[in-house]
């Protein structure tokens, strides 16, 4: 039993419609690439960046991580030029014909959104570089320009998923096989950034408390279930959540090999190596759940089949990452598999809190309770808006 | 002014004058030895915490090579692991004089390292530094008008690029959209411009608490208020009050730790004129609170300026002011002394000689011209018998060899600073402590021996306007203040 909608086949896709708008192309077009390397180095970027911090602390506009953080809107911005310059001026009637409008301009929605997402990007550099004068530099992953940043980056992932959708919808199975993975990918590092924006609410030592369980109900549902939902293939969950796992464990195993020490005061931990962030969230459980659950029910109302696969996606994840998490501040933990024993310069672990301790954010057992019980219902509710954004990109054309 | 009863008599006189931060005088200025060389060191301390500190050395000779800076905390914690250390930079013209910037990425106490090499060998010496945010910066017109019409060119595109989504995104190749399907998208774009306008609601909110946020963290390191009240006539308490929640939380008076000697040093300074001072050293009661019976004291309104230092080595100066009655008071006792003269005039007269009761000068060995905001000075005052010849009577003060306080007219600048500079001594110990060598020398004036008939303070005036300089010694077992008078431009 397949999903409510056959793997394979799109919403009110037809093979005449796919015939009459290039449904005979079978390569990847170089835009795709170049959207693809752009997010890569982003996320490559990104990563390194926050390590950066970790490690060396002192930063300038010109650190490999930014430039490749950088390459993002330029690759992007490159690809999505030409994609809505071509088919707004370009004489090619086949790219006019899968364009949408806006202020004149044509070309491909997915283009349009991932321009915005440049423009987000953009903008978010001197608000950022104001906000460092006016209220000292931000050490924080989540403020306002950081977020703003965080925005147009990922508004440029749904761009490029909208565009891949589009083209797979219109693609021949050939083709649609072979943007399958890119898409994945894509959808992989939009759930890792959500992680990243998790990492305080998710840092091992709140792994214990249900609003931790709640900050992850609120943020993942809709882009795990939104990009597993919106791809055409039984096992999207699954290949989503399983790239963002070989994102962040590379991260993790690949980072610490590279020799950095802190260039900026107060130093609290001995450093030497570029630090990692923690050992993935365990988000593979989950989304084999989720496919195995809409491999048999996909067909469900839409409301019906949210409900489920929130609560599905929260009982699963709590069942197997609160024992993780236990081992995780074992010290059988502290090695350089699960990064247990890595610490940022500035954190001052061991000083001033005891890292491998859990802090219980609720104080009664009614509040946990309460609070895990608001994690399943907004699971519930984001889901279904990963739901409707997954149906979104089946019916995308254009 | 408001009165209150407590036992027979007593009269709260307090009526809190709120001034900037450590009372208008946030950079560091510091001489002493890093091993065999003599250095003058001045910390420009950021606006805003993290923040980028400048860093301004002078050696006392040209035999230095390389300096290094590198910024930890006072003590606790992060004040053991150093990073890796910036390298300054040699003037070409001036090889004497070098610079470097630092990021100071905590408010608190914080020290400065520096680290130097040269034709004697190796030297180090750790000048403590109060890093604390000190205001917010708005934003420009210009900035403002292109971040807004970035925001609005995002805000409007989101709305159009929905109703785009709604009315082609998913039409087939070469088809056009239905009217219902246009009436559709109209829609959706109405509604995306509502969550829209929600969002930039809510950013704005978060923006607000975020600044907010900020703004009580400027507040918190404001100079916390001196609440006195005079007890029985003559008794004079003092207890800090906070200008925010969290400071009496985090810094307890009962804490304090004695800074050269005594756990506070109370300045009271006559205003408007400044025509009297007085220079005391209440003792800790119960409660936090610092009390003494005061010496013979002419009425009036006096200002308040008492330096405490915490535990972590931060310096605080509690500000305040307190009506007087005449009081006639206790003799003066130990390291407490007073002054009276003539009030400050405006502008201000200036003068480089200072005469003393018993016929001897201070000479205040000033360069020529006129005195010039923000920059570092090395204030030398010479100390001449009546008869014109160097003083050799001078003794130690509190261990130092002189004390000076740098008054401006509007109480808006106060300065308590020493030979070793502005940092606060208790301070300076905490931050010297743990180095490979042992602790450098501070003053001069702390040799065994005859001391120097000359004490200087290294200091810069913060900003511009009419100030008055009180330079306290101690001559053959008496404290004499002598006053000088200067304009800053």
């Amino acid at each position: 039993m397949g999903h409510s909608i056959p793997v394979g086949t799109q919403l009110g896709v037809g093979v005449g419609e796919r015939t009459a708008a290039r449904a005979d192309a079978t390569s990847i077009p170089w835009t795709i690439w170049c959207m693809v390397a752009g997010i890569a180095s982003g996320m490559v970027g990104g990563l390194w960046d926050i390590s950066w911090h970790m490690s060396i602390g002192r930063d300038t506009f010109w650190t490999p991580a930014h430039i490749a953080i950088q390459m993002t809107g330029v690759l992007v911005g490159i690809a999505c030029g030409y994609l809505i310059l071509n088919a707004t001026f370009g004489g090619e009637s086949t790219e006019r014909d899968t364009s949408v409008e806006i202020w004149g301009f044509r070309g491909p929605l997915g283009a349009f959104i991932a321009v915005w997402g440049c423009v987000a990007m953009l903008t978010s550099a001197p608000f950022d570089n104001w906000w460092h004068n006016a209220y000292g530099l931000d050490v924080k992953i989540v403020s306002p320009p950081h977020t703003l940043l965080s925005l147009g980056s990922f508004a440029i992932k749904v761009g490029a998923l909208a565009l891949i959708a589009g083209l797979m919808n219109r693609g021949s199975e050939a083709l649609r096989g072979r943007l399958m993975w890119l898409f994945a990918y894509v959808g992989a590092t939009a759930v890792a950034q959500m992680g990243l924006i998790l990492t305080q609410a998710t840092w091992p030592v709140y792994l214990h408390s249900a609003s931790c369980y709640l900050a992850v109900a609120i943020a993942i549902p809709p882009v795990l279930v939104g990009t597993a939902w919106g791809a055409p293939s039984k096992w999207a969950c699954t290949r989503v959540a399983g790239i963002y796992t070989a994102i962040l464990l590379g991260a993790e195993w690949i980072l610490p090999l590279f020799p950095a020490e802190p260039k900026l005061g107060p130093v609290y931990q001995h450093v030497t190596h570029f630090i990692p962030l923690r050992f993935p969230l365990l988000f593979i459980v989950p989304a084999v759940v989720l496919d195995l659950l809409w491999n048999q029910r996909g067909e469900w109302k839409r409301w019906r089949l949210a409900a489920v696969t929130g609560a599905a996606f929260v009982v699963s994840f709590v069942v197997v990452q609160w024992p993780f998490a236990s081992f995780l501040m074992s010290p059988a933990a502290r090695n350089r598999i699960f990064g247990m024993a890595y610490f940022g310069y500035f954190d001052p672990a061991g000083y001033l809190y005891d890292p491998y301790a859990f802090v219980a954010s609720e104080k009664t057992r009614v509040t946990f309770w309460l609070t895990m019980a608001c994690a399943v219902l907004a699971a519930m509710v984001t889901s279904r808006l990963g739901l409707a954004w997954g149906d979104w990109m089946r019916r995308m054309r254009r | 002014m408001r009165l209150r009863v407590m036992g027979v008599l007593t009269l709260v006189l307090c009526a809190v004058a709120t001034v900037d931060a450590h009372v208008g005088s946030p950079d560091v200025y510091f001489e002493g030895d890093a091993g065999p060389y003599r250095l003058f060191v001045t910390v420009r301390v950021p606006q805003v915490i993290p923040g980028v500190a400048e860093i301004r050395v002078r050696s006392g000779k040209g035999d230095v090579r390389t300096m290094q800076f590198v910024s930890m905390r006072l003590s606790g914690p992060g004040s053991n692991l150093p990073p890796t250390p910036d390298l300054a930079q040699q003037s070409k013209d001036d090889p004497q004089f070098f610079t470097g910037s630092l990021w100071l990425m905590e408010s608190g106490a914080l020290r400065v390292r520096i680290q130097v090499d040269g034709a004697k060998g190796k030297g180090e010496v750790s000048v403590p530094v109060p890093s604390f945010a000190q205001r917010t910066l708005t934003m420009d017109k210009p900035l403002k008008l292109i971040l807004g019409l970035l925001m609005l060119f995002l805000a409007v595109g989101m709305v159009f690029i929905a109703g785009a989504a709604v009315r082609e995104g998913n039409l087939k190749p070469g088809e056009t959209p239905a009217p219902a399907r246009k009436r559709r998208a109209k829609m959706v774009m109405a509604i995306t411009a509502v969550v829209v306008l929600g969002i930039l609601y809510l950013g704005r909110a978060w923006w607000g608490a975020e600044a907010g946020n900020y703004e009580r963290g400027v507040n918190f390191f404001k100079p916390p208020a001196a609440e006195a009240t005079l007890e029985n006539g003559n008794r004079l308490v003092i207890r800090a009050r906070d200008q925010d929640k969290e400071w009496s939380k985090q810094v307890k008076m009962e804490e304090v730790i004695p800074d050269h000697n005594h756990l506070m040093h109370l300045f009271l300074i006559r205003v408007p004129g400044m025509d009297r001072l007085l220079h005391l050293h209440p003792e800790r009661i119960a409660g936090g609170a610092f009390a003494m019976d005061l010496p013979a004291i002419s009425a009036g309104t006096y200002q308040i300026f008492a330096d405490v230092v915490d535990k972590a080595g931060f310096p605080w100066t509690l500000v305040g002011e307190v009506n007087l009655p005449q009081i006639e008071g206790k003799p003066l006792a130990g390291d407490d002394a007073s002054w009276s003269g003539s009030p400050l005039t405006k502008p201000a007269e200036e003068a480089s000689a200072f005469l003393l009761p018993d016929g001897g000068r201070i000479i205040w060995q000033r360069a020529s011209g006129p005195l010039q905001a923000n920059t570092a000075t090395n204030f030398t005052f010479r100390v001449e018998t009546k008869d014109g010849k160097p003083a050799q009577d001078l003794e130690l003060y509190m261990g130092m060899a002189g004390h000076a306080e740098f008054v401006r007219s509007d109480m808006k600048v106060f300065a308590h600073v020493h030979p070793a500079g502005s940092v606060a001594m208790a301070a300076l110990e905490l931050a010297q402590s743990g180095m490979l060598e042992a602790p450098p020398t501070i003053s001069d004036g702390m040799a065994m021996g005859a001391m120097s008939p000359e004490v200087s303070f290294p200091y810069g005036f913060p900003l511009p306007g009419d100030y008055r300089i009180f330079v306290q010694i101690k001559r053959a077992g008496q404290i004499e203040t002598g006053v000088f008078d200067a304009r800053v431009q």
